[in-house]
């Protein structure tokens, strides 16, 4: 069966909504009522699960030449001067490729929600919204026992999960950076909101905070490469700036620093990607963002958001390489290699000492995430976009697992009532293998498929290719690199299975574990059996033995989503034989260290360097967001604002004063007042004062002076007029 | 003929005469008679100068009639005032008239 | 019919003040007649400016609803008026905010009279700015605004009211002055004030003619930085910026709404009005020196924003912040008139007035919201009040990340075409903008901090103990409130979603008028 193209199209277009229209009707209407809510979240979940299965099992991956012909449909959206900016949708193969993953990720996270946040349970005793539910107390048989709680805000929950979901698909439908754009950043708000979900936190707020910021620093970068990019092509759609014509401008035309425009904006949003998929230096946020419920661990690290980052570089992998002649690599493709190769190696040590059984798989996924990066820094596109699906199904998988085992140990916490024990820390386990059976069995295929075990698991096939890439093209310092980090990842993902699932009991709460409801376990169960199968579309030709069985469908399949297909990498025993014994060694090394540690001082890896993740968020601390407050209150709100700027129009106000003041005390008051005026006065009275003696009343004496006068003018004129 | 001049000197003298008595007669009718002189000395230039200057111009002569008519009125008016004066004072002697001083 | 067509601007322009004059016939002590009277009154001119959105026709070009009538004709001035998309946008915000802004004071209880007569005339001074097609009604104009607000924050304002009001009077006048100079220069020059005949006459002038003594270029320079001066104050542009967190702080809640939602945008409509066609080649030529200004604007105001303790003068101080923006694309826009990327900044520009006007409205109102319940506005003693108010904080995070502007909603559209814009000047005609630009991203950068800042200072957190019992205890946002909200977030999102209803009108002056 297969659907008509015009169907896909529509379909296409309508698959990010109804994520979308869930969170808006839970927001607005369903909000008190928990069961319409997760009816809503999961019903969108399934519609765009539905729809997404349609375009691409059913059309993308059926149809002839999709790479030349894939699904679009753009509109109108922003008038620009005489000029329309255009969004769409595209479905092209990578995008099916993603598609198909996301969709099946984001409904089982959907489903594993209602287990997790307890749906079912009665309310806690002492919950409250904001914080996670502590237990409620409900008697049974006469005598009173503490089970889960439900949570307090379950309905917020799958509203925002909706909205998180509807970024997601945006991002991936977009035909156009811009759409993409949206999506990225609506998914950032989405995970400030989930990682602060349990607000009431101290830690969670600060991590939701640390989280948003961290990835802005990337976005802002990432904002200037798409002005940089529309401002030099004149669109942001991705099959117009992928035509040879442009990549060849771009390439051509010199930037700054050396680079040419095609890298500069390439490395620009790159940058965006090392904020969003957490690559060194911005992986601080990752692990703290564990502050939020492990469903959106899963979603953020595994299914969505991270990916997101690595999905982006992949879809711009036509303008990294623009400038790439096959020949050493360009600035650029150098930079984003090295990022990748040392964030996979450096987050991989830091993972080797990390007690919490989330914040191993946190660094694991920065660690794996350096692997994608790793390997389009080198050019190898499809291998990435592989590992990227593959890493999606197999991290997913193991946060849920995790998230699994923490509700486990929750109830065994609230058995015993003693809240002094973390039920996250690995220590405080053991044993889990024998009370909590599924989850068990598919955190381990999850684990062996995050360390590559051979054949059977997609990791290895994933891995591997990444591996003979690297090899095939002569890297060899990324190659070095990335064979010691899939050393160590085996070896961490080892000490957590044993730590956490064998051996005995550590301590009464793990005794008391149980196993969780099926909705949590249903999830496990389908993504362990992609974690395994995934891996057989893309095994390649020329392997030994199995090579050829079936074909390398994915590597045919995604390939045409580039003009050129990249040639598959030659077959060699040597990153083969590398892949086997770093994988096997590591995970028998982690088995032989750790079968037989008690407790947390009989683990040597508690090195504090490593412990304290190299001490980063102590460096940035110093010197970032402290000069950033100082810069903030001090210089530029008390230096310049107060002190400055108010401080001259301070002046203003007494100077006009004193000029007021000094031309009334020093010329109006003396000057206008005292000698003009009161002086005018004074004059006159005073010669009133000496001349009203003259005023007797006496007709006669005015007669005389008027005489006297008369004569002496009458004188003085014969005198000097007529003489 | 007699000349002008004696005609002038003669109205000068009784001008100085009258002035005279302006200024130094105590009692107010005494000075108001001066003023009288003063006026008729006037009169006599006046009919003086029309006698000795174009007989056919009636002016001078008219104009001594004016004076005439306005020292009657002058008199009548100052005799009024000396009379009320008198009558609330119980005086005519112009020093003691001295309300307008100051 | 055919008078409303005629009549239609100055009957949106008057009837606010007519209102006013009718309500000091009005009964003494009706408090809540009062109320609804002036809500009456001022949806009015919005029904009217809706009717006018309505008939505007985008495809012809000048100005549309023209109306002149004598009024000076000794100097040569009458009321000119007239609108095109740049300013008939604003007269619709302007009626927009003003019946929102009414309703945000139904809690106003001491002298309520006055109080909406001043709104009432400050409606119409505002509008008069923007419908004005004379320089001197336009001057008249943008002085008239100034007394009732004046009097709103000196009445009923906060503790520092007097220090703010008279700073907000002084720094504003003070900054017309040259305006003023400028205005009657051009008067006294061609014996006209009309705005049409000044585009043409003005810039006829050759290059060569002595002016006053002096050279154009010289006059011209001169004038152009009165100009530039009067409405930097305004807008505000830094350094001349520190009136409005005290004006914003002081001001009661409902004018910090018209504050920061009109009166700031007639700062930057003069640049577009004005500036930009009179002074052209100035414009050029001094465009890198607003550039600068503009993203220290960005920068400052979102760093001194984050410095806040005070929610709402954080609030404030994010105008600056965002109004930063907008000088920016105008800067941008007068290195290269003519392009499209000049267009496009233009565009942002003059989108991100608006939608400034909308986000910092609603900020501002919830502010208020919060300050009338708790009689504070210190971060320190918010904190944990999610689980008190949930409606009013999913709200609050939705104007705040309008604000931020995160995609999806509006400012991300505005902000995004000044940057592309700008960078496009960077990149295709003068370099030194795309490092402008460059540096206004670390603006961006901060704005994300003061607004989580605010989030986290108010919203999250252990739940707030002080104010969630007796006598303290915080209400829920009442129905009354949300009806203001609900226009606001309504327009931030369908701007968000579908820019191009509004962006349409705009665009279509921007690519007549540059």
């Amino acid at each position: 069966m297969m659907i008509h193209e015009e169907t896909a199209r529509l379909l296409t277009w309508l698959i990010p909504l109804p994520p979308v229209l869930a969170f808006a009707l839970i927001v607005l209407f369903t909000n008190r009522s928990k069961w319409l809510s997760h009816t809503i979240g999961v019903g969108a979940a399934i519609l765009s699960f539905i729809g997404s299965m349609l375009v691409t099992v059913f059309y993308a991956f059926r149809v002839e030449h999709f790479g030349e012909h894939p699904i679009e449909s753009a509109i109108n959206w922003l008038p620009t001067g005489n000029t329309w900016f255009r969004i769409g949708v595209l479905i092209d193969p990578l995008g099916a490729a993603v598609l198909f993953f996301v969709s099946i990720t984001i409904f089982m996270i959907f489903l594993y929600s209602v287990g997790y946040q307890n749906y079912g349970q009665p309310a806690g005793d002492h919950d409250r919204a904001g914080l996670p539910p502590h237990g409620a107390t409900i008697e049974e048989h006469g005598h009173k026992h503490v089970v889960p709680s439900v949570e307090p805000m379950y309905s917020r929950f799958f509203a925002f999960l909706g909205l998180f979901a509807f970024g997601m698909y945006v991002l991936v439908v977009s035909d156009n950076l811009l759409t993409m754009f949206v999506g990225w950043e609506i998914m950032g708000l989405c995970s400030y909101l989930l990682i602060g979900f349990w607000y009431g936190k101290p830690s969670a707020r600060n991590a939701a905070v640390k989280a948003f910021m961290t990835t802005r620093i990337g976005d802002v970068f990432m904002l200037l490469g798409i002005a940089f990019l529309y401002s030099a092509t004149g669109t942001l759609t991705f099959r117009e700036i992928f035509t040879e014509e442009t990549l060849h401008v771009l390439a051509s035309t010199p930037a700054a620093f050396g680079m040419t425009a095609s890298g500069l904006i390439a490395l620009l949003l790159f940058i965006g990607t090392v904020g969003k998929s957490a690559q060194w230096p911005l992986h601080v946020w990752l692990p703290d963002a564990m502050e939020g419920p492990t469903p959106v661990s899963a979603m953020i690290h595994a299914a969505t958001m991270v990916s997101a980052g690595v999905y982006a570089v992949i879809r711009m992998f036509p303008l990294l390489t623009a400038d790439f002649t096959g020949h050493g690599l360009t600035t650029t493709m150098s930079i984003v290699a090295f990022i990748g190769a040392f964030t996979a190696l450096f987050a991989a040590t830091i993972a080797v000492a990390q007690n919490d059984i989330k914040r191993v798989l946190a660094y694991s996924t920065i660690s794996q995430l350096g692997y994608m990066i790793a390997a389009l820094g080198i050019g190898a596109y499809v291998a990435a976009a592989f590992h990227l699906i593959t890493h999606a199904f197999f991290k997913a998988l193991l946060f849920l697992g995790s998230g699994s085992v923490i509700h486990g140990m929750e109830h065994g916490v609230l058995h015993t009532g003693n809240h002094n024990v973390d039920p996250q820390d690995m220590f405080n386990m053991g044993g889990l293998r024998k009370k909590m059976p599924v989850t068990f069995w598919t955190f381990l295929i999850g684990g062996f498929a995050l360390s590559g075990f051979p054949l059977i698991t997609a990791g290895f096939w994933s891995k591997d290719e990444i591996l003979a890439d690297a090899f095939g093209h002569g890297h060899w310092a990324v190659f070095v690199t990335l064979a010691a980090a899939a050393f160590l990842t085996a070896f961490y993902t080892m000490r957590q299975i044993t730590l956490t699932f064998l051996g005995e009991p550590r301590t009464k709460e793990a005794e008391h574990a149980q196993e969780t409801p099926w909705t949590m376990t249903t999830p496990l169960v389908v993504l362990s059996v992609f974690a395994i199968a995934y891996g057989w579309v893309g095994i390649p030709e020329h392997f030994p033995v199995l090579g050829g069985l079936v074909p390398n469908w994915f590597h045919d399949f995604v390939g045409h989503t580039l003009a050129e297909v990249p040639d598959a990498p030659e077959f060699s025993w040597i990153p083969l034989l590398t892949s086997l014994v770093v994988a096997l060694g590591g995970l028998a090394l982690g088995w032989l260290v750790y079968r037989n540690v008690k407790s947390v001082s009989d683990d040597r890896l508690q090195i504090p360097l490593l412990k304290n993740k190299y001490y980063f968020d102590e460096a940035y601390d110093f010197l970032f967001v402290k000069p950033a407050y100082w810069f903030a209150e001090t210089f530029v709100y008390k230096w310049m604002d107060k002190g400055l700027i108010d401080g001259i129009l301070h002046i203003f106000g007494p100077t006009t004063g004193g000029i007021g003041s000094a031309i009334r005390n020093y010329f109006d008051l003396p000057v206008i007042n005292r000698f003009f005026g009161d002086g005018s006065a004074d004059v006159t009275y005073w010669f009133g004062g000496k001349l009203r003696a003259i005023q007797t009343g006496r007709v006669q004496q005015y007669l005389m002076l008027a005489l006297v006068t008369f004569i002496v003018i009458g004188v003085a004129l014969y005198f000097f007029v007529l003489a | 003929m007699v000349p002008l001049s004696w005609y002038l000197i003669f109205a000068a003298a009784l001008f100085s005469i009258g002035l005279f008595g302006v200024l130094s007669r105590r009692n107010a009718i005494a000075i108001l008679l001066g003023v009288e002189l003063m006026l008729n000395s006037v009169n006599i230039n006046l009919a003086a100068f029309w006698r000795y200057g174009n007989v056919m111009d009636m002016t001078g002569q008219v104009f001594a009639i004016i004076v005439f008519a306005v020292a009657a009125a002058e008199v009548a008016v100052g005799l009024a005032l000396v009379i009320s004066v008198y009558r609330r004072r119980n005086t005519v002697v112009a020093d003691e008239i001295d309300m307008m001083k100051w | 019919m055919d008078f409303i067509a005629t009549h239609l601007l100055s009957m949106i322009l008057f009837f606010p003040a007519l209102a006013a004059v009718v309500m000091l016939f009005l009964p003494k002590d009706e408090n809540k007649l009062y109320r609804w009277f002036a809500f009456g009154a001022s949806l009015v001119p919005f029904a009217l400016s809706l009717y006018a959105w309505f008939n505007f026709r985008t495809v012809q070009t000048g100005f549309q609803f023209e109306e002149s009538y004598p009024w000076y004709e000794a100097i040569g001035s009458s009321l000119h008026l007239g609108v095109d998309g740049l300013s008939l946008t604003m007269v619709l915000l302007t009626t927009l905010l003003t019946p929102l802004a009414i309703l945000a004071s139904f809690s106003i209880t001491d002298r309520v009279k006055p109080y909406m007569m001043l709104f009432l005339f400050l409606e119409t001074g505002m509008l008069g700015v923007f419908m004005a097609l004379d320089l001197l009604i336009f001057f008249v104009f943008w002085e008239i605004g100034l007394v009732p607000m004046y009097f709103l924050i000196n009445q009923w304002g906060s503790a520092n009211r007097n220090y703010a009001s008279l700073k907000f009077m002084i720094y504003t006048m003070g900054g017309s002055l040259g305006l003023l100079l400028a205005v009657q220069m051009l008067g006294v020059l061609f014996g006209t004030y009309d705005l049409l005949a000044l585009y043409d006459r003005w810039n006829a002038l050759e290059a060569g003619t002595v002016l006053l003594g002096m050279s154009v270029h010289t006059v011209k320079t001169i004038a152009f930085w009165a100009f530039v001066i009067a409405f930097a104050v305004k807008v505000p542009l830094w350094p001349f910026h520190t009136w409005l967190p005290d004006a914003h702080t002081e001001a009661p809640t409902a004018g910090s709404m018209i504050l920061a939602g009109v009166l700031l945008k007639l700062g930057a409509y003069g640049f577009l009005r004005l500036i930009l066609p009179l002074y052209p080649l100035e414009a050029k030529i001094f465009a890198g020196a607003l550039a600068f200004l503009a993203v220290a604007a960005i920068v400052f105001g979102a760093f001194g924003s984050y410095a806040q303790t005070d929610f709402k003068r954080l609030v404030a101080y994010s105008s600056v912040n965002h109004m930063g923006f907008v000088v920016l694309g105008i800067a941008a826009a007068a290195f290269a008139v003519g392009t499209e990327d000049a267009r496009i900044a233009l565009n942002g520009a003059i989108l991100q007035m608006f939608n400034h006007g909308l986000s910092a409205a609603g900020m501002f109102f919830l502010v208020g919201v919060i300050y009338e319940r708790t009689h504070t506005r210190n971060l320190e003693e918010f904190g944990g009040l999610f689980p008190l108010v949930p409606v009013y904080g999913g709200i609050l995070i939705f104007t705040s990340m309008a604000s931020l502007g995160l995609p999806g909603l509006n400012g991300f559209i505005s902000e995004f075409l000044v940057v592309r814009g700008s960078f496009g000047v960077g990149v295709n005609s003068v370099p030194v903008m795309a490092i402008y630009t460059a540096v206004a991203m670390l603006g961006l950068l901060f704005t994300g901090a003061y607004i989580l800042k605010g989030i986290k200072k108010v919203l999250h957190g252990p739940l707030n103990e002080h104010w969630a019992h007796g006598e303290h205890k915080l209400t829920e946002i009442n129905t009354r409130e949300v009806i203001v909200m609900v226009p606001l977030m309504a327009l931030i999102l369908w701007i968000g979603l579908y820019p191009a209803w509004i962006l349409d009108v705009i665009n279509k002056a921007v690519v007549m008028l540059f």
